[in-house]
């Protein structure tokens, strides 16, 4: 466990990364408005990881591309909500957050892949067929790193070169670099850069980085990719990253060496970390906490001790025990029965009753809150209410057995 | 609950106690083609030299990395594909069984008339690539696939009674309102109802759709279901609801299984027995229990220890994996395949000169300079590069300090002479799968008899 | 996927036939279909031209003894639109034109649905058996559908139609003998891939006969495209039919929109463009509506471009 799991209180706004409250997606579709995000905050402190867990389509991956507002609108549609977000300079110098879903373009656009970035399930999806490893890692550099790459130049590098480094040659620039006195200039920014590509790869501990910058995507396996990716969305040192389902394409074998190197370089560079999956024994190996979401909404939240030995939702509790362990004898698998519901307007009551064995009637009747959503525990289930609380007799609230499952 | 009816095909006296699933030395190559003229170049080794028996009311799991060969051998065995080499037997007696294995190590030309018209009785009988007629069909009906992919198994433009009553259509086993009875049954068996009969297959989750395709499998009451992967697209809630489904019609049924999966949780709990595939081979073999209580085989350690358990052992709990990726099967490994990747492996695991090339690829730039390779075996080749410094450069990289232990280990002589240089390693006899007590094989040469001899 | 109707739970309407449901989908498929309003519209204009044609004979006396070939009223050429009698107005060989645009019609309908009829039925049968059975078949299939295609199908027709002499049956003959390459190619391209999805192995584990996985399982879901193509073709013929008439490759006086063009052609330079420009036209009509109708299928229909 880091030390930002118990993160005093007081520190709490100062420590942040980013704070999701009451992020609501929507999505149009033929049979309706579809509540795909429907309420949902956490925060993510400064060298924090937190994971994002639950079943298929309850709006994970949705949130995740909130954050840098990747959402094809339309369909879909930020309906309320605000995503804070404290870069480190204005973490250091105490300025205040931006609200990622009301930047102008132009600032998401610079935020995207520079201060935070993302790493996708498919990696073969989202690297360019066409392109050589090394130009889609250089691009990184050229667009939100160029300084960096005039960095150790002794003397003023002249101003063509300087806008090669932000790739804004003009074609007669260009044509221009390809003779004396600026060609060898040229060479030099491009032996930076490779330099720097070079590093990048090194870090996710690629076997010979020069080769891999020579190759294409389709020559690598899958796990390589997604050490491409992740030396790609390392390389601007970003404030977050957020991982979806990073490993759930690979062999076991393999995902296992992955999430090594991402919870690794994410101690080397103190970055924090959305980790996003549907298996709950990778988010337990790398996590700090955990927030399981269901139906569009978060249940609980808690550090991963929390969460794995004593889970107070009735879905973590279920979540946990489906998982096949030594512990089950065959057949005797707990299982959740039933699907998720329909997401389309949806009523005011628990998302989970229909599924819940503890549900009582105020389950469908009281839709029940996430109490407070900071870096402590929250839980939103009535068994965990007061009943003065809910205005309810005592009788009508859930009995939840309270010790862990 | 289906209604009980004659059993159709009533085995034979005996027959009860014999395997429902006979694998004997399964091999399944598929031709590598290239060029304007399609020649063919290569074969990737799918499937290469399997054997296993499956009892009845049993399960049998098939583990491994994807890509190993699981799907190939379940499709081989439901007859989906033909096997390039051995045989896929049903319900093969022990005596039977014997008599073949006795027969292997008879050359075809010594063997007598008599011996011959007894393979010929059986493969004619128990053999699926040689039977006929009724066998084939008796066959066909007791042998179901379940898909992995819930999605593409079900024909979108049939409706789930089409989907699921196909099977009794067939075999002309109901028609009209009895059909849709039986159909009602069979849904019922799998958790749904009369009300899914008239909807297309895109209005159900993929849970669902599992539920459907069992009870399209079950229809004509089999004996032998191949479930390949029938829970990995699926969310781990959903998964213990068919894993609880599965066990459940088993007991019912009598059914026996072969479980393919690459999760090991999974395949513990469903399996009596299991194979761990690499590559196209058997690497161990064990019953549930006894394979993860004393894993003899450094594949199956890295599996578990990539696997950790959820429940138990502490989060801090490293999670190893495998350097490396899976060789190209079209050019499997000499000696034992997984000695690429084997963090136990010892010179005599099957170091070859493919080894030492891939090693110069990976930490040199020498290759940069490589001009061709002529090979006298896997284990001796000369290695000609463009001038005598990059040769020079690579004899002493591989006498270097960088190279693993047991790959210089089996280093038999490295010569350099002008640009080219020799590479020689000690030849190694391919693995075999080998009885380590009870029952348990496994082919690593730690533990196996060749250990004696290391 | 949600879904409200799992296992153990009663929310599912009631119980409904295989027809009601079959039904119930293709609605909810033309509804989708005809949302957009350019489909809409061009099924407007087919419906209003099929109209058209199917009234030829209420709308116009039909010439005798064959009602194909244009009256001639010798006593009225080149009446202007408007004449009395004459609508349209009338070419310089005093044939109406308004009853060779409605009798155009008839014969742009026939030609099309031959010649569409025809190819798709054969296309798909060539495409068919080289896609299911494969191997040799399907090379020599697929060799002789290459040369025809490497052809232009504009200059293939003409070169047949010019072989077998000035006649609409040779037209339509050349025209059958182009267009089913395509459909050969393109159910070909789909059987290929359809066949590879697991529910065709799921059949071959049930044990069902080859044909009926082809009819139940591979056609049905490789037909889509050939409806889409078929639908563009039905305009794209007539025009291609068009051109062949206007070159003359049509008997003289035929009640044919491209014959009429190419009659009424001399006329535009004096200042008669009705006989030209109005036939002209409804060429342009139908090939457009075809198109539109077109393309609002295959938006729908492709699973390419997202439908079902
Ligand atoms: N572009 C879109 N148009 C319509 N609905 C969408 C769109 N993208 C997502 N949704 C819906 O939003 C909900 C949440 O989707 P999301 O992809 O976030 O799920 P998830 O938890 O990431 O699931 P998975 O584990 O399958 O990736 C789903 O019901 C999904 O169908
Ligand atoms: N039809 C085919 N043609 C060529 N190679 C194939 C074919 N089917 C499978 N293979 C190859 O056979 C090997 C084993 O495949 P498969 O049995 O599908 O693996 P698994 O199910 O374990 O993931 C792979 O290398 C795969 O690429
Ligand atoms: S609020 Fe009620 S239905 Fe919801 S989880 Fe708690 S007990 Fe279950
Ligand atoms: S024989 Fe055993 S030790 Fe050697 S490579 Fe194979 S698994 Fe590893
Ligand atoms: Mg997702
Ligand atoms: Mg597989």
């Amino acid at each position: 466990m880091t030390a930002a799991a118990q993160l005093p209180a007081a520190d709490r706004t100062t420590a942040l990364v980013a704070s999701v409250e009451d992020l609501k997606v929507h999505f149009e579709t033929k049979a309706g408005v579809l509540h795909a995000v429907d309420g949902v905050s956490f925060d993510i402190a400064d060298g924090e990881t937190v994971g994002l867990v639950g079943e298929t389509g309850c709006g994970k991956s949705v949130t995740a591309r909130s954050f840098l507002r990747l959402i094809p609108t339309p369909p879909g549609k930020y309906a309320g909500g605000s995503i804070k977000f404290w870069s480190k300079e204005a973490r250091a110098n105490g300025s205040d957050p931006v609200d990622l879903l009301s930047v102008p373009t132009s600032d998401i656009l610079d935020i995207r892949g520079n201060r935070i970035a993302m790493i996708f399930q498919d990696p073969g999806k989202a690297l360019n067929p066409a392109l050589a490893i090394r130009e889609q890692v250089a691009e990184v550099f050229y667009q939100h790193r160029s300084d960096d790459l005039l960095a150790e130049w002794n003397g003023n590098p002249p101003s063509v070169i300087r806008r090669a480094a932000g790739q804004r040659s003009g074609k007669l620039e260009w044509v221009a670099m390809k003779f004396p006195p600026l060609r060898s200039q040229a060479r030099r920014l491009r032996k930076r850069v490779d330099d720097l590509v070079g590093e990048a790869l090194a870090e996710t501990q690629i076997p010979n980085p020069r080769k891999i910058m020579a190759s294409y995507p389709h020559e690598l396996s899958g796990g390589m990719k997604q050490r491409v990716m992740i030396a790609q969305a390392l390389a601007c040192n970003p404030d977050l990253l957020i991982a979806d389902e990073p490993t759930t394409a690979l062999d076991v074998t393999i995902q296992a060496r992955i999430l090594e190197l991402i919870r690794e370089l994410q101690h080397a560079h103190q970055t924090s970390v959305l980790y996003i999956s549907h298996d709950l024994s990778l988010v337990r190996r790398i996590c700090d906490r955990i927030a399981v979401m269901y139906a569009g909404r978060i249940a609980e939240i808690g550090t991963t001790n929390e969460i794995f030995h004593e889970p107070r939702h009735p879905y973590t509790r279920g979540l946990l025990a489906a998982v096949p362990s030594f512990a089950h004898e065959r057949g005797k698998l707990a299982a959740i029965e039933g699907n998720v519901p329909e997401l389309i307007s949806p009523p005011a009551s628990c998302r989970f009753h229909t599924r819940c064995e503890y549900a009582t009637e105020i389950c469908r009747r009281i839709d029940p809150v996430l109490d407070g959503h900071g870096i402590g525990r929250s839980v939103a289930c009535h068994g965990y209410v007061s009943p003065e609380e809910l205005g309810v007799a005592a009788a009508d609230i859930p009995r939840l057995d309270r010790s862990p499952a | 609950m289906t209604a009980v009816r004659d059993e159709p095909l009533a085995p034979e006296p005996g027959v009860d106690s014999a395997p429902v699933i006979t694998v004997r030395g399964v091999r399944k190559y598929f031709p590598i083609r290239e060029g304007v003229l399609q020649k063919v170049v290569g074969h990737v080794r799918a499937v290469d030299g399997v054997s296993f028996e499956i009892p009845r009311g049993e399960t049998l799991g098939l583990v491994g990395e994807s890509g190993c060969g699981k799907t190939t051998l379940g499709r081989c065995i439901a007859g989906l594909t033909d096997a390039t080499d051995g045989g896929i037997y049903f319900r093969l007696a022990e005596s039977d069984r014997l008599f073949l294995d006795e027969m292997d190590a008879v050359p075809e030309a010594e063997r007598t008339l008599q011996h011959q018209a007894r393979i010929e009785a059986i493969d004619l009988a128990h053999r699926i690539d040689r039977m006929k007629g009724d066998s084939w069909r008796s066959y066909r009906r007791n042998c179901q696939f379940v898909f992995q992919d819930a999605f593409s198994s079900l024909n979108p433009r049939q409706l789930v009674k089409d989907i699921v009553g196909r099977p009794l259509k067939v075999y002309k086993e109901a028609s009209g309102p009895e059909l849709t009875d039986r159909v009602v049954d069979l849904l019922q068996s799998v958790g749904m109802g009369r009300q899914h009969l008239y909807r297309y297959p895109h209005e159900f989750s993929g849970g669902q759709r599992q539920r459907i395709s069992i009870a399209r499998a079950l229809a004509l009451e089999p004996e032998f279901i191949v479930l390949d992967e029938p829970t990995s697209a699926l969310d781990v809630s959903v998964q213990s609801q068919i894993l609880n489904l599965l066990h459940e019609l088993q007991q019912e049924r009598g059914l026996t299984y072969l479980f393919i999966t690459h999760d090991l949780g999974v395949v513990r709990l469903m399996s009596d027995d299991i194979v761990v595939m690499y590559l196209g081979e058997v690497m161990e073999r064990a019953t549930a229990s006894e394979l993860f209580a004393a894993p003899r085989h450094p594949y199956t350690e890295a599996l578990l220890a990539a696997n950790p358990d959820l429940l138990e052992g502490d989060e801090e709990a490293e999670m190893r994996g495998l350097e490396g990726t899976v060789p190209d099967p079209a050019r499997p490994p000499q000696g034992c395949r997984f000695h690429t990747r084997c963090p136990a492996a010892i010179p005599q695991c099957g170091w070859e000169v493919d080894d030492a090339v891939a090693w110069l690829a990976d930490n040199s730039t020498t290759l940069d300079e490589l001009s061709g390779v002529e090979r006298a075996s896997e284990f001796d080749a000369a290695v000609r590069f463009r001038d005598s410094d990059a040769a020079a450069e690579a004899k002493a990289l591989l006498e270097g300090p960088e190279v693993s232990a047991p790959m210089q280990g089996a280093l038999l002589a490295l010569s350099a002479s002008g640009a080219e240089l020799r590479i020689q390693f000690t030849e190694v006899d391919p693995v075999e799968l080998e009885d380590v007590g009870e029952g348990h094989l496994t082919s690593c040469i730690l533990h196996t008899s060749r250990s004696t001899h290391l | 996927m949600v879904d409200s109707t799992a296992p153990g739970t009663t929310l599912a309407p009631a119980v409904s036939g295989p027809l009601a449901v079959r039904l119930r989908r293709a609605g909810e498929l033309s509804r989708e279909v005809l949302r957009n309003p350019t489909t809409f519209l061009g099924l407007i204009i087919i419906v209003g031209l099929i109209t058209m044609a199917a009234l030829a004979p209420v709308l116009t006396e039909p010439n005798t003894p064959d009602a194909y070939q244009m009256p001639r009223d010798w006593g009225a050429i080149n009446e202007p639109p408007g004449t009395p009698g004459h609508i349209f107005g009338t070419t310089s060989t005093g044939g109406d034109v308004f009853y060779g645009v409605v009798w155009g019609a008839r014969t742009s309908l026939r030609m099309s649905m031959i010649v569409v009829g025809f190819t798709v039925v054969f296309g798909t049968a060539m495409g068919s058996i080289a896609g299911f059975v494969g191997g040799r078949v399907d090379e020599i299939i697929m060799r002789i559908v290459d040369v025809l295609l490497a052809i232009p199908e504009l200059i293939f027709a003409l070169a047949i139609a010019a072989v077998l002499g000035p006649s609409f049956a040779n037209i339509i003959f050349a025209l059958s003998v182009v267009f089913w390459v395509k459909y050969a190619r393109i159910i070909r391209g789909q059987i290929i891939h359809v066949k590879q999805n697991d529910y065709v192995d799921s059949a071959r584990v049930v044990g069902d006969s080859k044909f009926n996985i082809y009819r139940k399982d591979v056609l049905p879901n490789s037909v889509t495209p050939v409806v889409v193509q078929a639908t563009l073709d039905m305009g794209g013929i007539v025009l291609v039919g068009a051109t062949l008439s206007f070159i003359g490759l049509a008997e003289a006086g035929l009640a044919e929109w491209g014959v009429l063009v190419s009659e009424g052609q001399a006329g535009i330079s004096s200042g008669r463009w009705w006989a030209s420009t109005i036939p002209g036209a409804m060429v342009f009509l139908w090939a457009l509506a075809f198109n539109l109708l077109g393309d609002g299928l295959r938006d729908v229909l492709d699973p390419r471009t997202g439908g079902r």
